[in-house]
């Protein structure tokens, strides 16, 4: 941090007293470096904490077959390609649709404490174990799906239209005639002012939904990411580096394929092409409430044994053993991860920065740059961390670099709009110190609100990456979905999403300042 | 809004659509190779409808959870399941029936096998394993993890996690076998067909990893078939599938599973897998 380093080199004055030098320097030091080195400190911490063992390996023969792979991709290994493709556009397409539907309204309410908290708390469950809920409940329905994509969605959409709502001028409001009814008065004194940005957001959080109708494939939903997760699980990495490209260039060409006016022809198809609806079965929902999330030993028990002494000390000695070995193991290991990926996203974002910026680099290297950033956000994570498993050994490191990567991809394609729009003097040249000076500081604001915001996100993505024996929260939830145990599995779940209900209420605390532009994933 | 009447009437018409007869609908996870699903066993589709005269569907799934679910939902009425995950599904579903298990199946086994840094050799004595880095197959799996976790701990007299280092789960034999061959876990458990395969095609470094430790037989995959068939498709129905199962001789189905034919098989051979399970924790 260049900038800061100035500041205190001209500030400090060596013939002060100690501990007035001291007092001095802390009252320099700035709100951002404050958080910035509170950050550091709080990432250096849990990686002293964090498992990042190397262990020397013989990872050429594989790496080799990957390679190979991706520079022979056979595109016809894949049967049902095209409907795969189309699949994953229309569980994208319906999903967004449901959120908007659902989130607009939640938008309205959203001041209301406990409005933000269930948000907040239907945000944090992955859309992999909504869907893993659902799939209870509806079976291997599209419903499942659309439903999976749809909710916490609607959550995400509340929180950043109210952030964008919130910066809204008033002065058409108090200027609207005397009369006006409240929906118009809302429609066109506040939300009119902020159109456009809703609209961008709109179009960013499709980008989002097509990855995650992708990663629902994972777990059976006939998306591109059902063959994808097999190939690469199998080893048959030419089928899977086809996939990949094809996911790739779907992610990297939305804006010539979605142009809104499109949207009411793909709606319709969408809906129209859905796999079959098997029949709802409310008994499905019935079992689910009423046997399936309940401990093991009051399944089938009548609600008056509930009560007994005996079943009470039962459910409490299963929540405890629950509690010991499952949650707080896995709450310490996916706060460590999340931690060190937060702080190594910071570090990745800010070196990439420079690099995407106008403001920087000459127009052929942003370009070539932009191909890396939709490379980096568009790959799964957990494909990311098997490569640097294969390198790294299976500690916690290759998780990390995976996360911090995927995230700082997404973070430079959001922050590289704002940073392109800074106003600099006449004199600006590009140079690292000019950009250091002018360009960073107006920029890091917001850098660290999202950098924060993505604190949330990175959490709830350590979940998918349980699978490569990190033990975290995602870790357990699945196995307890694998070993049929939905009432463990839905206990951790509520831990998981207390635990981000909590975060998120922390990063809002810290990142006071501004509020504005809020576009995360 | 007009656009929100649309998307109301879109989302709503999700609810509408009903898909009501009187298909009969399986599932099936091969061990190995799961390219091609539908390809694979809509083939198979087509003779089981032969033999029954009834409409017959297969919905591929991605996982064993996922197909004791959709078992459970009665979205399948038939599964090829693996032998934990038939315990599970029958468990689940009182009445259901395994009618039906893999010539191999009734006497599966699992390989422990090491990478050539850690110098341990082929032996009939169990291996000393502590303080090694080991990975599992897929978490469900019963020959990648339910007999090998017991096999240990049986053996060595202790939790698996006190004798082992660091403990993974793969997701996959195939990916356990790419790791200890890459080392990047020491030893592993897989199952042995797709071990034997693997070598045969030549997809394996034998230099690297070798197989150290063969475990004792296990009954493994096998046909379960939901309860209330007779009374959905017909008397006899049950029989009439058994039948269909046990006569499957063409090669080509058959290699989708892949098994050489199938044999009588009945819940109770699967005792031994649900003690094992239990006695792991793995079921309650």
């Amino acid at each position: 941090m260049l900038w800061q380093m100035k500041y205190l080199v001209v500030r400090i004055n060596p013939d002060k007293m100690a501990q007035a030098f001291a007092i001095r320097v802390f009252l320099f030091i700035g709100h951002w470096q404050k958080l910035t080195l509170g950050l550091f400190a709080l990432v250096l911490m849990c990686w002293y904490f964090a498992d990042t063992e190397v262990i020397a390996l013989e990872p050429w023969a594989e790496l080799g077959r990957m390679f190979t792979g991706f520079i022979t991709p056979d595109f016809n290994a894949t049967e049902y390609l095209l409907d795969a493709l189309w699949q994953t556009i229309s569980f994208a397409l319906l999903g967004i649709c449901l959120g908007l539907l659902l989130g607009f309204p939640l938008t309205l309410v959203y001041q209301h404490p406990w409005v933000a908290a269930m948000c907040a708390f239907i945000r944090a469950i992955h859309e992999i174990f909504w869907a893993l809920i659902f799939l209870q409940i509806f079976g291997l329905s599209p419903l499942t799906g659309i439903l999976a994509i749809g909710l916490p969605y609607a959550a995400t959409f509340a929180r950043v239209f109210a952030d964008i709502l919130q910066q809204s001028p008033i002065h058409t409001l108090l200027g609207l005639p005397h009369g006006t009814d409240k929906l118009s008065a809302l429609l066109y004194g506040r939300w009119m002012h902020v159109y456009p940005q809703i609209v961008a957001y709109i179009r960013y959080r499709f980008e989002c939904a097509l990855r995650s109708s992708a990663v629902l494939g994972f777990i059976g939903m006939p998306t591109l990411g059902f063959y994808l997760e097999s190939a690469f699980r199998q080893g048959h990495y030419q089928q899977g580096g086809a996939l990949l490209i094809l996911f790739i260039t779907l992610i990297g060409t939305i804006r010539f394929w979605a142009k809104p006016v499109m949207l009411w022809v793909y709606l319709p198809l969408a809906v129209y092409f859905l796999p079959d609806l098997p029949v709802l079965q409310p008994q499905l929902i019935w079992r689910f409430v009423s046997i399936d999330i309940l401990p093991p030993m009051l399944q089938g028990q009548s609600l008056a044994t509930w009560f007994a002494v005996d079943t009470i000390k039962d459910v409490f000695e299963w929540a405890l053993e629950l509690i010991s070995e499952q949650v707080l193991p896995g709450i310490v290991a996916t706060l460590v991860l999340a931690c060190c990926a937060l702080g190594l996203t910071h570090v990745f974002t800010l070196l990439m920065l420079p690099l995407n910026t106008r403001l920087m680099m000459p127009k052929w290297v942003t370009i070539l740059m932009r191909a890396v950033n939709l490379i980096l956000r568009s790959l799964p994570e957990y494909l990311l961390a098997f490569v640097f498993m294969l390198l790294l050994g299976p500690s916690m490191l290759p998780a990390i670099i995976a996360l911090a990567l995927h995230n700082s991809g997404l973070m430079v394609f959001l922050m590289v709009r704002q940073s392109d729009e800074v106003a600099v003097p006449l004199t600006y040249r590009r140079r690292i110190d000019d950009y250091c000076f002018t360009v960073l500081p107006t920029i890091y604001p917001n850098f660290m609100a999202l950098l924060f915001y993505r604190f949330e996100v990175i959490i709830r993505e350590t979940a998918i990456l349980g699978m490569l024996g990190v033990m975290t929260l995602g870790f357990y939830v699945d196995s307890n979905f694998a070993e049929i145990r939905f009432s463990g599995a839905l206990l951790l779940l509520l831990f998981t999403a207390g635990l981000n209900v909590l975060v998120d209420y922390l990063a809002r605390k810290l990142i006071q300042v501004p509020r504005n532009r809020l576009q995360a994933c | 809004m007009k656009l929100t009447g649309l998307l109301l009437a879109g989302v709503l018409s999700l609810f509408s659509t009903v898909a009501l007869s009187e298909t009969f609908t399986f599932t099936a996870i091969p061990d190995e190779d799961e390219s091609q699903l539908r390809t694979r066993f809509d083939k198979v589709a087509v003779y089981l409808s032969e033999q029954l005269d009834v409409e017959v569907k297969y919905v591929p799934v991605k996982s064993y959870s996922a197909a004791v679910t959709a078992f459970r939902n009665n979205q399948v009425q038939l599964a090829w399941f693996g032998g934990l995950s038939g315990v599970q599904a029958r468990r689940l579903v009182p009445g259901s029936e395994a009618i039906a298990q893999g010539f191999e199946d009734q006497f599966f086994k699992s390989y422990i096998i090491a990478h050539h840094s850690t110098e341990l050799a082929a032996s009939d004595r169990f291996p000393v394993l502590k303080g090694y880095t080991f990975t599992f197959g897929s978490k469900d799996s019963t020959s990648g993890r339910l007999m090998p976790q017991y096999f240990i701990e049986d053996n060595l007299g202790k939790p698996v996690e006190e004798t082992f280092k660091r403990i993974g789960f793969s997701g996959d034999h195939s990916r356990t076998i790419s790791q200890v061959e890459a080392g990047v876990y020491q030893v592993g458990a897989v199952n042995y067909k797709v071990w034997d395969t693997a070598v045969e095609k030549g997809e394996v470094d034998t230099t690297k990893v070798s197989v150290i430790w063969q475990s004792p037989t296990y009954p493994d995959y096998q046909w379960t078939v939901h309860s209330g068939v007779d009374t959905v498709y017909g008397t006899g129905f049950k029989e009439k599938l058994t039948r269909a199962l046990l006569n499957m001789k063409d090669k080509n189905l058959l290699d989708s599973f892949p098994r050489e034919s199938f044999v009588p098989a009945q819940n109770s051979d699967y005792d031994p897998i649900e003690r094992v399970a239990k006695a792991i924790g793995m079921l309650d």
